[in-house]
């Protein structure tokens, strides 16, 4: 499911080998093709085990030192424990809902923005302190 | 005037049962969640040993020890047995709180108040202990019905003055409270003192401990005996991991408490929570998630011997009497349909 704010991918309790092969390629893939934040969302799972860890582990790494971004959806409070747990929730954003996991890549952006504004006048100001 | 201690342990596992048990373990798996035993020791130390302590310098020679499944029904079996002993009073301490309370300024207060019931309060509420007349006692055991049970469920019908306890305590059972009392107890807040060899300033270690060379431990912090910590592992500040854990690569434990026998994976981060076995309690989440299925912790098995719950536990070593508890069956059960033993516990 793609929207304006990034793409959510569901995160179900997978039963079957096969099935966790196939969210393993769905997830690893939309990572390494997105170019904007990719939401998972951990809402329809209660039970996370080793091999949901493992692969939520994988899915950081994938991003790391890249633009893009992942950010989970914890859903029943347990997930959130062992997301703590497990240091994911240290390396990329968790939160409750699938609404608020939107909402933060636009104030993520508003801030990028808000960033350029000052790096630019800083730029310029420093430009002047230069030329005189 | 003589009287008659009993210390009740509540909880649905057996008395002797300590973690590492299977019984214990299939408690657990049952209950799904912690079971927060009162046996289970803080910073190395059995708070039924510092009961014990207590009812000791009240001069009594000898007290009762039982478990409860909450309803205290293993209480009233026993009533008749202590009416018929001609025990003038009878101390109940149920095993849920810590408290630093002067037992004989509660004998004390029940006399002066005249009280046929006196049952210890703090602020926040009771504390588990209760003193009883012999004719509270004797009404009881005819009508099977423990009067202490009926205080503790609000349907007071008794004419009693609450003894106001103002100094330390905590209540074992709850996760939070347990916690503060694990950091009261290293910052020297309370009379509670660590098990162990105090190595440098606020951190304890016990016997047996194998820490690696790059283990980190920030004080105040505790680590019981015979516990393994593995390389790059964080232990504190405001950390205890008591007797026979294994704290795997890298994984740090803050503000926690990590009860016997458990062992926690590498890399992971423990903050906030109590964990037993293959559960953990987050204390800022208000959750417990098992952590076995994503293969991040579990329960080390191992036997422990009754011998071992009750004489050689790191409490117990420690009785100041310098010789260990003599336990003994009692042999007034006045019930063989009682569903729980009694022990005796020579002081």
């Amino acid at each position: 499911m793609r929207t304006a704010a990034g793409t959510v991918l569901p995160f179900p309790c997978s039963s079957s080998c096969a099935n966790r092969r196939a969210l393993r390629k769905n997830l690893l893939g939309a990572l390494r093709v997105s170019g904007s934040p990719v939401i998972v969302d951990l809402s329809g799972c209660s039970n996370l085990n080793h091999e949901d860890i493992d692969l939520l582990l994988e899915c950081v790494a994938q991003v790391a030192g890249r633009d893009t971004k992942v950010l989970f959806v914890a859903g029943p409070r347990v997930n959130r424990v062992l997301l703590d747990v497990t240091r994911i929730a240290s390396v990329a954003p968790v939160f409750d809902s699938v609404k608020e996991a939107r909402a933060y890549p636009q104030m993520a952006t508003k801030n990028d923005a808000e960033d350029r504004v000052l790096t630019k006048s800083r730029s310029s100001q420093s430009q002047r302190l230069w030329s005189a | 005037m003589e009287l008659g201690t009993v210390v009740v342990v509540p909880a649905k596992e057996d008395l002797f049962a300590m973690p590492g048990d299977q019984s214990h373990v299939a408690a657990l798996a049952q209950s799904a969640r912690p079971l927060y035993s009162s046996r289970m020791p803080i910073l190395g130390n059995d708070v039924l040993q510092s009961w014990i302590e207590r009812v000791r310098k009240l001069g009594v020679q000898s007290l009762w020890i039982t478990s409860s499944h909450g309803d205290d029904s293993e209480a009233c079996f026993a009533l008749p047995g202590f009416a018929r002993q001609g025990f003038d009073r009878l101390l109940m301490i149920k095993l849920k709180s810590y408290a630093e309370m002067d037992l004989a300024d509660l004998v004390r207060f029940h006399c002066e108040k005249r009280n046929s019931v006196t049952e210890a309060h703090d602020a926040r509420g009771q504390l588990g202990v209760c003193l009883l007349d012999h004719r509270e006692l004797q009404a009881a055991a005819e009508k099977h019905q423990f009067p202490g049970s009926v205080i503790s469920r609000g349907r007071n019908t008794y004419d009693h003055h609450p003894y106001q306890f103002r100094g330390y305590a905590k209540r074992i059972l709850s996760a939070s409270e347990r916690q503060e009392l694990v950091r009261d107890g290293l910052t020297g807040a309370c009379a509670l003192r660590p098990f162990g060899t105090e190595i440098r300033e606020q951190v304890w270690i016990g016997e047996g401990v194998n820490l690696a060379d790059s283990v980190r431990v920030i004080g105040p912090a505790y680590i019981g005996a015979r516990t393994i910590v593995r390389e790059g592992a964080t232990i504190g500040p405001f950390a205890s991991v008591e007797r026979h854990c294994v704290v795997d690569c890298g994984t740090t434990v803050e503000r926690s408490t990590v009860l016997p026998n458990t062992y926690l994976a590498p890399g992971l981060l423990i903050r906030h929570g109590l964990v037993d076995g293959r559960y953990l309690q987050d204390l800022g989440w208000g959750a417990v998630a098992d952590l076995e299925p994503a293969g991040l912790g579990g329960r080390i098995h191992r036997r422990e011997s009754h011998g071992q719950a009750f004489g050689e536990s790191d409490g117990f070593s420690r009785a100041e009497s310098g010789s260990a508890w003599n336990i003994v069956p009692w042999d007034i059960v006045p019930s063989p349909t009682a569903p729980q033993p009694w022990f005796q516990v020579q002081l």
